[in-house]
């Protein structure tokens, strides 16, 4: 840590946002539409460069506070209609899908982005309020006084060390800023997961042939058991043009297996289901990020003098094994972040205690409530039988159900029982069943 | 396989000075190297000829799956200078 100045002159910006992704951008753009002064610095060359995720952004009220109009004007791709989940047995695939009316008009439940395209717009949307972008720089350091307090970052390049009473760091889920505030606790492997991402351009209408859509309607998928034993699960999404296929592999999973990620994700696209879906289809980018994936109990403290975390940087990201949420996280605690920072530079304390009040409205608000009330699904989904055992079970289960081989057909519930004896105890099942209840 | 075509899947403004370092005695002795097999971009390989890990940052996605996978203590990872490493075209 470099060591300042004593008798820093005075900043020339109200605040310094780290990460012009979703949670850099929003709490960029909240200052700025205030009146605060507001560099926004980005690592890559333009915002959204580094940006992987082709997924769903779903619905979220701190997307239309911050820009009004906000669904008629984003660049998203397409409305999510259906949510689809396989469930892969050993030749066998037993699928759900679940549609609503209500999805297929606004307010949209969700809606699918590209990042690149959508943060580039997003980060446009805090210049245009008055923040200043700086691409091409890299936050190394936090910068800090004798009093152990944030009062800036440290850059590579010319710009060197950047004052401002408060900084906001939205670097990413792996945050070497929060890591180097005592916030984050070591990165590990039981907290993380891998997604790999293959980006195939299959084109409009033969998307909406192939998914059963129409207009700008849009498809989620999710597939459990199509990841070879390792924890995690692969996934489909539908953007206007292209198609996002891909895997999230639990970090330390992948570790014991000795399995390649770019290897599951051949096979998986080699699947019946999956290669269908994308026969022809050109692979056009291929991309691997990590996401947190430790819920709400990796989620640290999130304020200290100076500073606040955001975004995946805060590590504010979750799955219960249905849904899979973070980039409407990291918008509203970007929003609050930057609402916090606003309060505080108007009373003139962005001290520790002050900035804490960022802490209580996130926990007042969805994002810690939802990632409390499903705060036992991580453990939930570190359970193996998900994976491999359950999904093959069901498949074994149906198959007997449906096959006919000219002999009495014994009753559902005796196929059942015989299939689970060779499967695992009935008591297991209903422990897995309890947990899998309890943490939804 | 997919990552033997990386370079016309992704592009990169590469940067000359590497981003990652990795301490060759502490590869040389790890049992796992899980850095082989879990990096997505396979920017890591072991060379049993020479008896050290070959590494290429060129090509790396900056997920940071190798400083995590690493049980040695042996990787060194740095995001790319600004402006450099991955860049997502297409999207």
């Amino acid at each position: 840590m470099k060591a300042p100045e004593p008798r820093a002159r005075s900043a020339p910006f109200d605040a310094v946002v780290v990460g012009a992704g979703p949670a850099g951008a929003s709490a960029a753009l909240c200052m700025a539409q205030r009146g605060a002064s507001v560099l926004l610095l980005e690592r890559g060359a333009t915002a959204g460069s580094k940006s992987m995720f082709g997924g769903m952004l779903p619905y979220c009220p701190a997307a239309e506070r911050l820009v009004p109009g906000f669904w008629d004007e984003a660049p998203w791709e397409r409305h999510v209609v259906r949510r689809s989940l396989s469930l892969i047995g050993e030749g066998t695939s037993t699928t759900m899908s679940f549609e609503a009316d209500s999805f297929d008009s606004p307010p949209y439940a969700g809606v699918t982005v590209f990042r690149p395209l959508f943060d580039r717009w997003l980060a446009e949307q805090a210049c245009k309020a008055g923040a200043t972008l700086l691409t091409g720089v890299v936050a190394r350091e936090l910068l800090k006084d004798q009093a152990d307090r944030v009062v800036g970052v440290v850059v590579d390049g010319p710009q060197g060390q950047i004052r401002a009473p408060v900084v906001i760091a939205c670097d990413g889920v792996l945050s070497f800023l929060a890591e180097q505030a005592g916030l984050r606790r070591a990165f590990n492997t039981s907290q993380m997961a891998l997604g790999v991402k293959a980006l195939f351009h299959v084109g409009e209408r033969e998307i909406n042939r192939r998914f059963d859509l129409v207009r700008r309607q849009g498809t989620t998928w999710e597939f459990l058991g199509a990841t070879e034993g390792v924890r995690g699960g692969g996934f489909l999404y539908t953007q206007l043009e292209t198609v996002s296929a891909g895997l999230v592999l639990h970090l330390d999973s992948l570790q014991s297996r000795g399995l390649a990620p770019y290897e599951i994700l051949e096979r998986f696209l080699a699947r019946p289901l999956v290669a269908g879906l994308l026969r022809g289809a050109r692979l056009v980018e291929y991309s691997a990020h990590l996401l947190p994936e430790g819920g709400v109990q990796m989620v640290p403290r999130l304020s200290r003098a100076g500073l606040m975390i955001a975004g995946d940087a805060a590590a504010l990201c979750y799955t219960n094994g249905l849904i899979q949420e973070g980039m409407n996280l990291a918008m509203t605690s970007g929003l609050l972040a930057g609402e916090t920072a606003l309060e505080a530079l108007g009373t003139n304390d962005t001290g520790g205690d002050s900035l804490a009040s960022y802490d209580d409205r996130l926990k007042e608000s969805f994002v810690l409530r939802d990632m409390a009330t499903y705060g036992r699904a991580p453990e939930m989904m570190r359970n193996e039988r998900l994976y491999s055992v359950y999904p093959t079970l069901v498949g074994q289960i149906l198959q007997r159900m449906y096959a006919s081989d000219g002999n009495p057909r014994p009753s559902v519930r005796a196929i059942a029982r015989q299939e689970l004896k060779g499967q695992g105890s009935l008591p297991r099942l209903a422990r897995d069943l309890w947990e899998g209840v309890r943490a939804i | 396989m997919i990552t033997d075509i990386l370079f016309n899947l992704v592009s990169y403004r590469i940067d000359e000075e590497p981003h990652i370092r990795v301490d060759q005695a502490k590869c040389a002795s790890c049992a796992n190297r899980a850095c082989t097999f879990a990096c997505p971009a396979r920017c890591y390989e072991w060379n049993q000829g020479r008896g050290q890990l070959d590494f290429a940052h060129e090509a790396c996605l900056e997920c940071g799956t190798c400083l995590l996978v690493c049980e040695a203590g042996a990787v060194t990872w740095h995001y790319p200078r600004g402006g450099c490493g991955v860049r997502y075209r297409l999207t």
